[in-house]
């Protein structure tokens, strides 16, 4: 298969299960991008259970049956991501706005609505994401709009809009965060989830933003700011870390820029463009992203077709890596690339395959968060999964070793892999089926190539 | 130094040739001076860990949980300890410890998380670093300290204080899974390639930070196993990692900075028995450590920094506990502090801002003094502001 296929799969989604793999070999370039695309655009929506349905459950004890429902959310959204019949592009451009529009969900129900709708628009137009996470709950009680008034207003929303969701520092003043933030009063939510626009909290008098002066409400705010070119570089900045991941090539960003700013922010045009481009493809962009824990586990996930015994142990094993969906570190989402790499989280990430492997013991309890053991079921210290290598027989020969684990290395890591797996051979030897398999992907998934794509 | 010993004990005759710069120079140029941070999580309730029983508004607004000026260790007109400190006090008695009242920063905020990474990374409000504030010392100032376990973290990952834009601190894991780690003979193969040039960055730092990770691996067992210390450090988790650093220490081990969490001050409901038994394993383990290093001479050339992300709200809430607030006290311990006793008069219970203590002393402001006047270094390039002497450190 085309190197070119493998590097699409790998960084627009989460990479190719074995089987997927056994499909794309051969297939045209051309058709393999198409089919991303096409399997995106036709994902039902989410089913978002309304507030009344949970209530009875949520009343109890609010905060702790809303923490819970959000822990359940996002391991169904896992689930979705590690499935090879949803669609991975969707899925992990998904992953990119709750990334970009960062945002602590303590309510599952309101976790599940404002992911419904970033998935909503994740390829459409970025004026409707962002005037909708303008009046999406979570976010509105994330960053304060609710107690956004009038009489006293609150910046929170405003200024994190301008300096983190559209066009960054170095483009507007104190001032104009002051004028937005008044635009912004009014716009609540309740707790079942709506929207509520309350007009006697509104300030309904003249703005001057941006050197425009009007009556202006929160969606003039947004029309204003996203008219700005400077918008659309700053959010091409940002699709390049996580697409792209190398240092920025000036000229590369401009061409972005335009493309996004021409199609007024519709991202799938954006994301055809990237994908398309000869650039993208070249030896200078590959093996250069650290898998984000979420990709590296969904990686695993795919490959080894894990079952797991206690779902709830992938979210320790997240948060011991850094990164648990609906609770981002702050509002500027994950810092990303090295910035996941410590001596702890490398041997970590270092021994996972072994962990599922050979059933070497991943300790994951939570030692300095004693808060967290007590909302936590104890039995999911462990990472206990089966794994399921049939596909993965399938693709090697089973007899001639450097073919097999060149086939593997193919298959799994970004580029050649360096080791000289000769002096390896003893790891495996003696073994066949499944468990000589089973040795040569300890092997790879060890390597520190694997932690890369 | 033990250099043989360890090139024997890998067994590996090349090993000079694959070890890392620090093996082979002179370990880190260090002043002698050991800086011990102590962060105390979930928000720790400053106005009942130092109590001012001579306020009618303390009691007034807290009527079921203030501690009753008769069970209060009192040190001053105003201040006392909470009865659960006895052991502080005897720190306080002999001098060896500063409070330093109304400490915090501008625009509060009030999530543990958030307000944490402020701390961490002593950032303004609106502010969101990547690096902490340590990481940042590594980085520029502390020369000889390419080597991550120059900065050491006692726990399972390493936070955000210790993370600097080139440097890194090392987290140090129960010693038996670092055993374990460090003889998986695959991973050490890998840390023997000779991977530092490869074509991809990424890459190449990957199997950079294998190595180090290794070596101070090795290194630190090595240290760990070096000195026992028989003196009685409580049975608790906290005790034992204040012990670990008690041994790293007497071991000669290079570290300059220790970073100690002890976690469970959200105290939402029913707070005084779960606050008070968190107080006391804290004030046990800091005086059994102090002991000890005074024992060994050591206790002047220590600092002991105790925080927490944020104070509580001064009225107590509806289940007898206490929500997030924001100014609270900070500790400061040591042999040889300039001024021991209080720093700033008590909180002011009347004027508040939404119903919380307002800060009179930039959390930044101490971090710039131990920079500056313990850590040798220029605050200047890893704060963002100047800030002058408190006199204290």
């Amino acid at each position: 298969m085309s190197d070119r296929i493998k590097h699409l799969y790998q960084r627009a989604g989460f990479g190719a299960s074995p089987e997927e793999w056994a499909l794309l070999q051969g297939q045209q370039f051309s058709t393999a991008l198409e089919q991303l695309f096409t399997q995106a655009n036709a994902v039902p929506p989410l089913t978002v259970a309304s507030f009344e349905d949970l209530a009875e459950a949520t009343m109890a004890d609010r905060r702790k049956a809303g923490r819970l429902l959000t822990q359940s959310y996002a391991l169904e959204w896992l689930d979705r991501m590690a499935d090879p019949s949803e669609s991975a592009l969707l899925e992990r451009l998904t992953l990119f706005w709750h990334d970009h529009f960062a945002c602590r969900s303590l309510f599952g129900h309101l976790a599940i609505q404002q992911l419904n709708t970033l998935r909503e628009h994740a390829l459409g137009s970025f004026r409707d994401l962002c005037l909708a996470v303008a009046k999406d709950p979570a976010m509105i009680r994330y960053l304060n709009n609710q107690q956004n008034k009038k009489n006293s207003p609150n910046e929170n929303f405003a200024r994190e809009l301008l300096e983190l969701f559209t066009v960054g520092r170095g483009h507007y003043t104190e001032q104009d965060i002051k004028e937005a933030a008044r635009a912004f009063t009014g716009w609540g939510s309740n707790y079942k989830g709506n929207f509520r626009f309350r007009a006697r909290d509104h300030d309904y008098g003249q703005k001057t933003f941006l050197g425009q002066s009007g009556r202006f409400n929160g969606e003039d705010i947004i029309r204003i700011i996203l008219d700005r070119q400077e918008s659309a570089e700053f959010l091409v900045r940002k699709f390049w870390d996580y697409y792209v991941s190398a240092p920025v090539d000036e000229s590369l960003i401009q061409e972005l820029a335009t493309v996004y700013f021409e199609s007024d922010y519709h991202t799938e045009t954006l994301l055809r463009h990237l994908f398309s481009a000869n650039w993208f493809y070249e030896e200078r962009f590959r093996a250069g992203q650290i898998k984000s824990p979420i990709v590296l586990l969904i990686g695993l996930r795919r490959t080894l077709d894990l079952e797991f015994g206690k779902p709830a142990a992938q979210t320790r094993l997240l948060r011991a890596l850094g990164q648990i969906l609906f609770d981002p570190p702050n509002v500027a989402g994950w810092p990303g690339g090295r910035h996941w790499i410590d001596n702890a989280t490398l041997m970590l990430r270092l021994n996972i395959g072994a962990g599922l492997l050979s059933k070497r013991e991943l300790d994951l309890r939570y030692r300095n968060q004693p808060e967290l053991e007590i909302l936590s079921d104890p039995s999911t210290r462990k990472l206990d999964a089966s794994v399921t290598l049939q596909a993965l027989l399938n693709m090697i020969t089973g007899t001639d070793l450097a073919t097999d684990f060149a086939i593997l290395t193919d298959y799994l890591l970004p580029g050649p892999n360096r080791v000289d797996t000769e002096n390896l051979a003893a790891l495996v030897d003696n073994t066949e089926g499944e468990e000589r398999l089973r040795r040569m992907l300890l092997v790879l998934f060890s390597l520190p190539e694997y932690q890369t794509c | 130094m033990k250099r043989r010993t360890f090139l024997k004990n890998t067994g590996l005759a090349s090993a000079a040739l694959w070890a890392p710069s620090f093996l082979q120079q002179f370990p880190g140029q260090t002043n002698g001076k050991i800086l011990i941070v102590i962060q105390l999580s979930g928000g720790n309730d400053g106005l009942n860990t130092i109590v001012p029983y001579r306020n009618d508004k303390y009691y007034e607004i807290r009527p079921d949980i203030a501690i009753r000026d008769s069970e209060v260790l009192r040190v001053s007109d105003e201040l006392g300890f909470n009865p659960a400190l006895a052991d502080l006090q005897k720190l306080y008695d002999e001098g060896w410890l500063s409070i330093i009242n109304n400490v915090g920063y501008p625009n509060p905020n009030r999530s543990h998380f958030r307000s944490m990474d402020i701390w961490q990374t002593a950032s303004d409000s609106h502010e969101y670093l990547t690096s902490g504030w340590l990481g940042r010392y590594l980085d520029s100032q502390c020369s000889g300290c390419e080597s991550p376990h120059y900065a050491l973290e006692l726990g399972q990952g390493l936070s955000l204080a210790l993370k600097g834009k080139e440097r890194q601190g090392f987290a140090m894991n129960d010693l038996q899974q670092m055993q374990r780690t460090s003889k998986n003979p695959l991973l050490s193969y890998l840390g023997q390639q000779d991977a530092h040039d490869h074509e991809h960055e990424e890459v190449a730092y990957l199997y950079k930070t294998l190595l180090e990770t290794q070596s101070s691996t090795r290194y630190l067992l090595e240290q760990a196993g070096g000195r026992r210390t028989r003196s009685n450090f409580p049975a608790t988790a906290f005790g034992r990692d204040l012990r670990q650093v008690m041994e790293l220490i007497l071991a000669g081990n290079s570290s300059k900075v220790y970073y100690v969490s002890l976690g469970g001050f959200d105290t939402h409901a029913n707070q005084n028995g779960p606050q008070g038994r968190l107080l006391s394993i804290y004030a046990e383990g800091v005086k059994a450590l102090a002991d000890e290093l005074n024992k060994h001479n050591l206790w002047q050339d220590t600092l002991v920094m105790t925080f927490s992300e944020f104070g509580r709200r001064v009225a107590q809430n509806g289940s007898r506990g206490t929500d997030h607030g924001a100014a609270s006290n900070l500790y400061l311990m040591g042999g040889s502090l300039r001024k021991a006793g209080f720093y700033n008069d008590g909180p002011d219970l009347t004027n508040l801002d939404e119903g919380d203590l307002k800060y009179q002393l930039d959390f930044r402001n101490i971090y710039a003094n131990v920079l500056d006047n313990w850590l040798g270094a220029s605050s200047e390039g890893i704060l963002s502001n100047r800030f002058g002497d408190l006199g204290i450190i």
